[in-house]
């Protein structure tokens, strides 16, 4: 199978609620995804009762030693159905990497099979107390053995070792990736609940920033934060009836590598390779190309994954995404440029995982989005996680 | 080439049922790596079911390799997320010459300042980090 989406446009979303993004909430993570719930069911003009559907992906992505516990470090759909009094016709939970895409896909399959009228997917991301992925294991039991043991462990050596291929092989310099960094700074300091907000960032400070692994310095990494958005899923007659212009998904996807390898090696070929086919999948659901997109938003947890998503959708030639973010590519005040982290994305905003992009899409394409808003946007689409192993959605003002 | 044995406060691994002959091997500073009996090719690490011919039963058996390689990457840790590392030091990404995309990383002994390339000839070398325990590590190969 490998056509249009048989839901494509079908179903909608309604609303949403965004918490503020702080490096500590002065309340429970818990606390602020039930707030962030009911904010978002009050701005789809939902009453109590009419959700019946919950989704999220709820991983707490720390390598660090800190405990992993529904309704404090994670929320749970059901953690959060239960909060809220609602006993759902549907609640599940995205397990793999790319939870935003991944929980967006359970939302549309709900309520396109009739499984729930509207529902809620939300995502809950919480900053420990501590170091974040700071590890005090004196034994290695299970997969980390093949590679603990040496001192490779953890996301930033991860990336080091997919970013730094990058480099050697394109010759990409530290000054290109300096632009990124401006780039996501400088929009996500227009952002009122982002944690940059009013914080742009210059190409010396980047410049300037310490290696943690080299070639990944501090600024590579999003900032780890306490955070909840949530947004409401219905049927496209359903949203038409409900107080905000509709968004509509058009198709989204998925993949996973099948390539045996260490824990958490993500050698270049393998993220560009899986990519690639997530790419003409997500082609094929929706039922458009890179040319008709208007608001690409690239995924950017680590500065990396703004190159291999920007190559892998088509946006720019393979090896070739260095060169073009240092020429203004993707500045999103450029006219003719491709404003791919117009959201500021996780960069610019905390570590939201995936949030920053679909949140801009929806925002961009229903017209919510006050003075950031712009001009002729009628398609856009949301990366989040590694093109490998993560996936994408398109979303459209007009169903097509 | 081994390092002095000292308390060492850095992970050490724990051998579980699969992976004992593994560290059994590296113990005495042979690197074996499981190959499945049905296929011949080898997975690093084994799985339940083997990667390359998909047999439940791969009957993995450890089998000493030449532990020659080339880099495919490498980073400079400048910050360990892990106890007991002395910061800076290189991992590299090694691609083994036994197989195609057989990949090994393991820690540089030539150090951060050392000239690296993709595509640099390694060699096999040991870390004795515990009493009994040593894990896989690279040093360059000199000019052939």
């Amino acid at each position: 199978m490998s056509g249009r989406m048989a839901a494509s446009n079908r179903v909608a979303i309604a609303g949403y609620a965004q918490s503020a993004v702080e490096r500590h909430a002065s309340t429970s993570l818990g606390a602020l995804a039930v707030e962030t719930a009911r904010a978002a069911m009050a701005d789809a003009g939902l009453g109590d009762g009419q959700v019946d559907g919950f989704v999220t992906g709820s991983l707490f992505p720390t390598s660090g030693s800190h405990a992993a516990e529904d309704g404090v470090s994670l929320v749970t759909a059901n953690w959060l159905a239960e909060r809220l009094g609602v006993n759902p016709r549907y609640a599940a939970g995205f397990q793999g990497f790319g939870q935003i895409p991944g929980a967006v896909s359970m939302a549309v399959n709900a309520v396109a099979s009739g499984a729930a009228d509207y529902v809620l997917m939300h995502r809950a991301l919480h900053n420990p107390r501590g170091r974040y992925h700071e590890n005090d294991m004196r034994e290695v039991r299970g997969v980390q053995q093949w590679t603990a043991p040496q001192g490779y462990f953890g996301p930033l050596a991860m990336i080091a070792l997919t970013y730094n291929e990058y480099v050697q092989r394109y010759g990409a310099t530290r000054e290109a990736m300096a632009a990124v960094l401006v780039e996501a700074r400088k929009n996500g300091a227009r952002i009122p609940w982002s944690y940059w907000h009013d914080r742009p960032l210059s190409a010396e400070d980047y410049l300037s920033a310490p290696m943690i692994c080299d070639p990944i310095c501090r600024y590579d990494c999003d900032i780890p934060v306490d955070g909840v958005a949530a947004f409401l899923f219905t049927s496209a007659e359903r949203a038409r009836d409900l107080p905000h212009p509709p968004v509509y998904v058009s198709g989204y996807a998925t993949g996973s590598p099948t390539t045996r390898r260490l824990p958490m090696h993500w050698p270049l070929d393998d993220v560009m390779g899986v990519g690639a086919e997530t790419a003409r999948r997500l082609w094929a659901a929706a039922g458009v190309g890179p040319g008709e997109v208007d608001l690409p938003q690239v995924y950017d947890g680590f500065s990396p994954f703004v190159y291999f998503w920007l190559e892998v959708l088509g946006l720019c030639p393979v090896g070739d995404a260095h060169r073009f973010v240092a020429d203004g590519g993707i500045d999103s005040d450029r006219p003719g440029s491709i404003p791919a982290l117009s959201g500021g994305g996780a960069l610019g905003n905390g570590r939201m995982h995936g949030v920053p992009q679909m949140l801009e899409c929806y925002l961009q394409l229903s017209g919510r989005a006050g003075e950031r808003q712009r001009e002729r946007v009628s398609v856009g689409l949301a990366c989040h996680a590694s093109p490998h192993f993560g996936g994408a959605v398109v979303y459209s003002a007009e169903p097509f | 080439m081994s390092t002095e044995l000292t308390i060492t406060v850095r992970p050490l691994p724990v051998a579980d049922e699969q992976s004992a002959p593994f560290w059994n091997a590296a113990s005495t500073h042979v690197l074996a790596l499981a190959r499945c009996s049905r296929c011949a090719s080898f997975s690093h690490p084994p799985d339940l079911v083997c990667p390359n011919c998909h047999s439940t039963d791969p009957g993995f058996v450890f089998t000493p390799v030449s532990g020659r390689g080339t880099v495919r990457s490498w980073t400079v840790m400048h910050q360990s997320f892990l106890q007991g590392f002395d910061v800076p030091f290189v991992l590299v990404d090694v691609e083994l010459v036994e197989q195609a995309d057989l990949r090994l990383i393991g820690r540089l002994f030539d150090g951060p300042d050392a000239p690296l390339g993709i595509g640099d000839a390694v060699t096999l070398a040991f870390e004795d980090v515990a009493a009994g325990i040593s894990v896989p590590a690279f040093t360059l190969e000199g000019p052939r």
